[in-house]
């Protein structure tokens, strides 16, 4: 390490090549930063649940096309048939599910006509809901059986009691506790009065990218619009059996519907967060690619000067240099070069995090980013190094009294 | 002090072999000041490069203060080079990005002297040369004579027993030769052993053994033989 004096002072007079490097070191540490915290913020995105017992569940759709076709009667006798179907837990109609990408959302207020409303997403079930979808109570009871009504597509009136998730029930009761929650009346469409009626523990809005996706609603209707979905669990092991049984049962109605979109939530999963995968497989391409360009650029960088020098590691060697002095030379001048390109790369990289929270609303990256991207960049500059050193380090010392 | 008996090294290429040097022997005792003259490809450079350690040879003996230096490693010889050898090129291989005082630092580093130590040296060595004003300056901005004795000062600045000199003067006008042959001479009178390669007959008059290498041999000449004449015949032949 006591070359690092005149090393540093021998860069200050070659500052042209050395601040390129060290700009495209500084460059792909600002975009490897920011990259794997997007991979990352993806991850975890991906990773969290949906509230649903996944691995057990599907839904489909049904469209009446005949006129004959009663929507009333189908619900009722449809989840009869099913839910006594072998190896099914449950099965509700539901509007939409989380994961879907498609959905309803209202505005809930703690006072009428007030103008910060706690968004919500609404999933339409009915007293089976809860089981059906497999979340837990945290307090209050369930939708009974009595006050599952239907709903026209016009209709704008809502229901007296609601279930919310403890998200939700939170932000619009920060202060309380979900017991105290139980019977607070939240308003909707600016001044309709609905009840809390219980509090479940955690579900999804259908939105994955929707900053409020854990504020959820349960309104204890059922549906009778031209598309409806019905939402089954199943015993473990049993689902993909199930999705054939319960869509022949029902395709044998021949009551004037079509049948469509039998889908298992895991699949479903795989669906919703395709685009994110998409967007993790481009981001690791471009910081492999990058980190694989840096570290050519290095080699290249660094065989031009050992060819530049031979002379003068001629001339070094003569003086007394080992072959380890010479390596350690070329490796302590990288490491230098890759110092500065860091610290300006911890710089680039804060301000091009800042720029993508503005205008992105990404989270900020983690503040241990910074020192593991700047010790894998030190390993990767140090490896690049280490061919054109040791071919340094092996050139002869009698290159110092050739004349080329 | 250095010794070489029956030392032999020959080049080889896939279809040529160049015998550099051709049991060649020489003796050098401490304090000598020895010419090597000898026309162009008569092994001259090879010798140099062997007695400094920058070449192996292929048969033979060479001892360094009473030690073979034959089967030494990489490190082993860079330490013998480093501590005892110090090398003055004809064109000077001063490294540009370094100023003065660095360059002289070089071997000072590898040796493990602390800073002070160093410092010292660098200075005492470069006032021995007359550069001790300048050691801030890069060797872009001196004259050839003076990044010469620059050279000089970093072969000096280690106390090395011996200075091993290639065509020192090669690159410099005579005006400059001579001065920096003058201070070869008075390092030669501090008891510094001196080895230089030279064409130059009349730089080669002022040392105090001459030896002509002709075909890889070497032949002791008496000082003030017409070396110009044993060249001329040289090439004659």
């Amino acid at each position: 390490m006591n070359q690092i004096g005149p090393i540093f002072r021998a860069l200050l007079r070659n500052k042209v090549g050395a601040l390129l490097l060290a700009l495209q070191i500084a460059l792909t540490m600002t975009i490897i930063v920011n990259a794997i915290h997007m991979i990352e913020n993806r991850s975890s995105m991906m990773a969290r649940e949906s509230g649903m017992d996944e691995a057990n569940q599907f839904h489909l759709m049904y469209v009446g096309y005949k006129d004959s076709f009663n929507e009333r009667v189908a619900v009722e006798t449809d989840l009869l048939e099913i839910r006594k179907l072998n190896g099914v837990v449950d099965a509700t109609q539901i509007n939409s599910t989380p994961l879907s990408g498609g959905g309803w959302s209202m505005g809930l207020t703690t006072t009428p006509n007030s103008q910060d409303g706690t968004p919500v997403s609404l999933y339409f079930v009915d007293d089976h809901g809860l089981n059906t979808l497999g979340v837990e109570l945290v307090a209050g009871e369930n939708f009974s059986p009595t006050e599952v009504t239907y709903r026209l597509s016009n209709d704008k009136q809502w229901p007296q009691n609601i279930l919310l998730t403890e998200a939700a029930a939170k932000n619009l009761f920060p202060d309380l506790t979900p017991a105290e929650i139980i019977g607070q009346t939240v308003f909707i469409r600016d001044d309709e009065p609905m009840t809390i009626k219980g509090i479940i523990d955690h579900l999804q809005a259908p939105w994955v990218q929707w900053s409020n996706v854990n504020n959820v609603m349960l309104v204890p209707q059922r549906g009778l619009w031209n598309a409806n979905r019905y939402l089954v669990r199943t015993e473990p092991g049993e689902r993909d059996r199930l999705m054939r049984e319960v869509e022949e049962l029902l395709l044998a109605k021949r009551d004037g519907r079509l049948i469509r979109n039998v889908t298992a939530m895991d699949e479903q999963r795989d669906d919703a967060y395709q685009d994110f995968f998409a967007l993790q497989t481009v981001l690791w391409v471009i910081v492999t690619v990058l980190t694989l360009v840096t570290a050519l650029g290095i080699v290249g960088m660094v065989s031009f000067t050992v060819n530049q020098r031979r002379k003068q590691i001629g001339t070094r060697r003569a003086l007394g240099a080992t072959k380890g002095d010479i390596m350690r030379q070329f490796m302590l001048e990288n490491l230098l070069i890759t110092s500065s390109g860091l610290i300006i790369g911890v710089a680039s990289s804060i301000a091009l995090n800042i720029w993508l929270v503005d205008t992105f609303s990404l989270p900020r990256i983690g503040w241990h980013y910074l020192p593991i991207a700047m010790v894998v960049l030190v390993i990767v500059g140090q490896l690049a190094v280490l061919g054109p050193a040791r071919k340094a380090a092996n050139l002869s010392p009698a290159l110092a009294t050739r004349t080329t | 002090m250095l010794k070489m008996t029956s030392v032999r090294k020959t080049f080889r290429t896939d279809t040529i072999e160049t015998h550099a040097l051709r049991n060649f022997d020489l003796q050098v005792e401490e304090g000598d000041f020895v010419a090597v003259t000898g026309p162009s490809g008569s092994g001259k450079t090879t010798f140099l490069n062997v007695a400094g350690l920058l070449e192996t040879f292929d048969e033979g003996d060479y001892q360094l203060d009473g030690k073979s230096v034959q089967g030494m490693n990489d490190r082993q010889l860079a330490q013998l080079r480093n501590e005892k050898i110090g090398f003055i090129f004809q064109s000077f291989n001063l490294l540009p990005d370094l100023n003065l005082f660095d360059n002289v630092d070089v071997p000072l580093r590898y040796r493990g002297f602390n800073s002070a130590e160093r410092k010292q040296r660098i200075e005492q060595a470069l006032e021995t040369v007359g550069l001790a004003n300048r050691m801030g300056h890069y060797p872009a901005q001196l004259s050839g004579g003076q990044q010469q004795r620059v050279a000089i000062a970093r072969a000096l600045a280690g106390s090395p027993r011996f200075l091993l000199a290639d065509e020192p003067t090669g690159n410099l006008d005579s005006n400059m030769a001579s001065g920096v042959l003058d201070l070869l001479s008075e390092i030669n009178a501090q008891g510094t052993t001196i080895i230089m390669v030279t064409h130059d007959p009349s730089l080669a008059q002022r040392a105090q053994r001459n030896i002509f290498v002709r075909d890889g041999q070497v032949t002791e000449v008496q000082t003030g033989t017409n070396i110009q004449e044993l060249l001329q015949q040289t090439a004659q032949v």
